[in-house]
């Protein structure tokens, strides 16, 4: 069974076509990327997604073998993400399920993130750890949903990242720049580490950060310790969930799994508790076609199609409220 | 205190700590030692850990000295970040509530809220909020334990995000219909909290509870 799946939730517009949720076959994808400086603005998103959109779609079913992919079912990112990106993702899968009948089956972004991890990976039950631009959650699959066990109460690890990679003026992506300043970096100054139960904060680092770095500190010093203090918190947080849920295993994915410092805190967390530790690869990491893809072939397995008119966007949708009745895995 | 010479016996490999039990007499003891975190910055490391055994000891004779069921410290050895204090005989919540009947753990629920609700007016809220984080004794009587991340906080909002965190524990590691526990909860929590108190804390931890995270806009 072949599903093409369509992201358009943010920055990124791509699309997929996986054979059930085993092999990628193709995988295009194209980030907006906002002038130095800017965030990302909704509307030239969409605009940036309308227009690449067509391209992308072409070299998403052009096989590997010269022929057209002839997809069994088309999947598309409903939610969560910025209204105007949404719906350009879900009018071109629209258009294309009309045009071939083929049925058509809304994602959750976040979920996908965790289910192409899991495939990836074998993972089976785990502490998934979702660090990217729209989430910062711990959570576990209880019952026929992820419960969310611990997240962020302000902006999430990807937003921190961002937002100071803009303030210091370093080139996109900012995640990276900071990654690479840090290694340089060797003293760590007093930041703000806030532990709330299970849940981190982050808006109060990232203003010291800022403040220092108008204080004329070291820019590699600032870098580093905000990873050291931001990734700390979240890997006490991962630590104590563990510990509570009782998980063999620890699954990091999202945009922010790229980050080497942060998979190698959160993979000695999983050790340290005899759990097995998995990483999202970095080709995998970012928002791309194929995560979507891949949480379509498992929906549609589960028989969770929508009708043309009743294919919605839903730009505020939480990951509790979704039903994975795939997990856990064989 | 000294602990060098008392002879120890590891039970427990927490988040944050070893657990040792220990005789120290004439009472049968627990040691809670912060152990060095391989992943985090030495120098962050050791204020995380000095820091939160002085406060943790600070504060569970607080909540002794409020009336809440909580170990008593017999002492603390600061220079490895050891707590000594009086073990509980019993099972954590986490490992007994699945096998309860409907009525004990209400009755446990119940029990574990006016628990709560002294603490709260003490004004001290519990930070780590957690069925692994209570004991229940063979007569069904729980004990909290654990105030690493304690704080003293009169705030409703650090006081519903007690109660969330409790409830989060449950929903998810337990196969257990929530709400029933929560009612029964609040129950015991009004008995000692008073209303003033349980509408505050209550209030807040319904709205973290919806307040969750959708989606952030960059
Ligand atoms: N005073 C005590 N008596 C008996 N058991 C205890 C006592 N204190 C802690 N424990 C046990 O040790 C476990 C870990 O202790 P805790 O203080 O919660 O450490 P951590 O911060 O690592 O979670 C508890 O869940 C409980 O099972
Ligand atoms: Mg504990």
């Amino acid at each position: 069974m072949l599903c093409l799946g369509i992201e358009s939730t943010a920055h990124t517009f791509g699309a997929s076509v996986v054979e059930d949720d085993e092999r990628i076959i193709t995988n295009v994808n194209s980030t907006y990327r906002p002038p130095a400086g800017m965030g990302i603005h909704p509307r030239k998103a969409s605009e940036h997604h309308a227009g690449i959109a067509d391209s992308i779609m072409e070299k998403a079913i052009l096989s590997p073998d010269g022929g057209q992919l002839d997809p069994d079912v088309i999947a598309y990112s409903a939610g969560p993400g910025l209204g105007p990106c949404l719906r350009i993702g879900a009018t071109v899968a629209r258009a294309i399920s009309s045009f071939l009948k083929k049925p058509l089956v809304p994602v959750h972004h976040g979920v996908a993130h965790l289910d192409i991890a899991m495939s990836l990976g074998q993972v089976h039950d785990p502490l998934a750890v979702l660090v990217s631009g729209g989430h910062t959650s711990i959570l576990v699959h209880m019952g026929k949903r992820w419960r969310v066990y611990g997240e962020t109460q302000d902006i999430t690890l990807g937003n921190i990242l961002d937002m100071f990679a803009r303030e210091a003026k370093l080139p996109a992506p900012g995640g990276l720049s900071i990654e690479n300043l840090a290694k340089k970096g060797s003293r760590l100054l007093r930041l703000p580490y806030t532990v709330k139960g299970n849940d981190v904060a982050y808006s109060g680092l990232l203003t010291a950060a800022i403040s220092q770095l108008n204080h004329r500190a070291a820019v590699e010093d600032v870098c580093f310790s905000l990873q050291e203090i931001a990734f700390s918190m979240l890997s006490e947080a991962v630590e104590r969930s563990l510990v509570q849920t009782r998980r063999k295993e620890v699954l990091l994915a999202g945009g922010v799994a790229a980050n080497t410092h942060l998979k190698e805190m959160i993979r000695s967390v999983a050790e340290d508790h005899g759990a097995s530790f998995y990483s999202i690869p970095l080709q995998y990491s970012g928002d791309c076609g194929a995560q979507i893809a891949f949480s379509g072939s498992l929906a549609f397995a589960h028989d969770m199609k929508v009708s043309n008119e009743n294919s919605h966007v839903i730009p505020r949708w939480r990951m509790d409220e979704v039903d994975v009745p795939w997990i856990p895995r064989d | 205190m000294d602990t060098a010479r008392l002879t120890l016996e590891t039970f427990y490999r927490g988040a944050e700590a070893d657990l040792f039990r220990s005789n120290v007499d004439p009472w049968k003891a627990v040691l809670k030692r912060r152990v060095r975190k391989g992943y985090r910055h030495e120098s962050l490391d050791d204020s995380i850990r000095r820091e939160r055994t002085l406060s943790e000891a600070t504060l569970l004779h607080e909540a002794k000295a409020a009336g809440a069921r909580v170990p008593s410290v017999i002492g603390i050895e600061v220079e490895t970040n050891t707590i000594v204090m009086t073990q509980i005989d019993g099972v954590v919540a986490r490992d007994c509530l699945d096998a309860m009947s409907p009525n004990d753990s209400m009755e446990l629920f119940r029990s574990l809220g006016a628990q709560i609700g002294l603490i709260h007016t003490a004004g001290i809220v519990h930070g780590d909020l957690t069925t692994s984080n209570v004991i229940v004794t063979a007569s069904g009587t729980p004990f909290i334990v654990d105030f690493g991340m304690a704080r003293r906080s009169n705030n409703p909002e650090d006081r519903g995000v007690d109660l969330h965190l409790l409830q989060r524990s449950i929903s998810t590691s337990h196969r257990r219909d929530v709400p029933p526990l929560l009612k029964a909860l609040a129950r015991g929590y009004r008995e000692t909290a008073g209303e003033k108190v349980f509408q505050s804390s209550w209030a807040k931890a319904r709205e973290i509870a919806r307040r969750g995270r959708y989606f952030a806009i960059r």
